[in-house]
């Protein structure tokens, strides 16, 4: 696996745990270890998406590098097969 | 409001095509227990929702099912993409290239086009949150159904995935009906 795919599937493994944090905290929103532990997932899902989009481009619309050119539209695009 | 992030919700990388696989599991995308048919379910039910916990609720599940629904997109694209057409008749799946090509269009594996009539969307949150239960569990079944059919890794890892968040949406939206009855206890609404 190549280092840029190494690194978005660090930052997607920390995003899944977000998300089920979450909606575990949408049920339970006074649980004080939950509530940690999505302190820390988030502090280190922004660490790695810095660096992530500042080697290879935008994740999302508004992360704008300081480019003449719109990255945006970039290849690859998620449903895209890379190893393909 | 929704804003795009340019990955899946978990990796898919599938090397081998395999159309019939493809049509297999084209029915998580428009079928009747598919992710089209829970995110829209959830996304339009939780207008009604009465608890802060059951409208952040509703409101995030469906919008991971819209995740959910990439996914399952992008395997139905991968397993599907550049297979030559007299192929895809040796298969038996070319009554659904000549209607479609191989594009990923929201139907059943048997070809029936998505309808809203999967879903149900009332006022009442009690029996809606009683279809929400019951569709997790239909979707988990649909995925142990697709799972013991697979044999490739590639695409049994991501069918897992999914069938593990049909269980912890199960456990969410049972904690929500337990929550919504206890504020409406408190209301006297029964």
């Amino acid at each position: 696996m190549d280092e840029q795919t190494t690194l978005l599937e660090q930052i997607m493994a920390y995003d899944f745990a977000l998300y089920d944090l979450q909606l575990f905290l949408n049920t339970h929103p006074s649980d004080t270890n939950a509530l940690r532990d999505y302190k820390m997932a988030l502090e280190q899902s922004e660490n790695l998406r810095r660096q992530y989009q500042s080697k290879y481009g935008p994740l999302t619309a508004r992360y704008l590098p300081n480019t003449t050119c719109w990255q945006w539209i970039n290849d690859p695009w998620p449903w895209n097969n890379k190893e393909v | 409001m929704w804003f795009y992030d340019k990955k899946t919700q978990y990796p898919i990388k599938i090397k081998k095509p395999d159309p019939r696989m493809a049509i297999a599991i084209l029915t998580q995308y428009g079928g009747p227990n598919g992710e089209l048919a829970a995110s829209l379910r959830y996304l339009s039910q939780r207008f009604s929702m009465p608890t802060k916990e059951a409208k952040a609720t509703l409101n995030d599940i469906g919008t991971e099912e819209l995740a959910h629904l990439e996914m399952i997109g992008t395997m139905v694209h991968q397993l599907m993409d550049k297979v030559p057409p007299k192929e895809l008749e040796k298969l038996h799946v070319d009554t659904n290239y000549v209607i479609h090509g191989r594009a990923v269009y929201p139907s059943d594996s048997n070809g029936v086009p998505f309808t809203a009539a999967y879903i149900e969307s009332m006022e009442d949150p009690i029996a809606n949150l009683n279809e929400d239960l019951a569709a997790e569990e239909k979707a988990r079944a649909t995925y142990d159904y697709l799972i013991s059919i697979a044999d490739d890794p590639d695409v049994i890892d991501p069918l897992r995935f999914l069938r593990e968040r049909e269980v912890v949406h199960y456990q969410r939206f049972g904690e929500t009906l337990r929550i919504v009855r206890e504020t409406m206890g408190k209301k006297k609404y029964y």
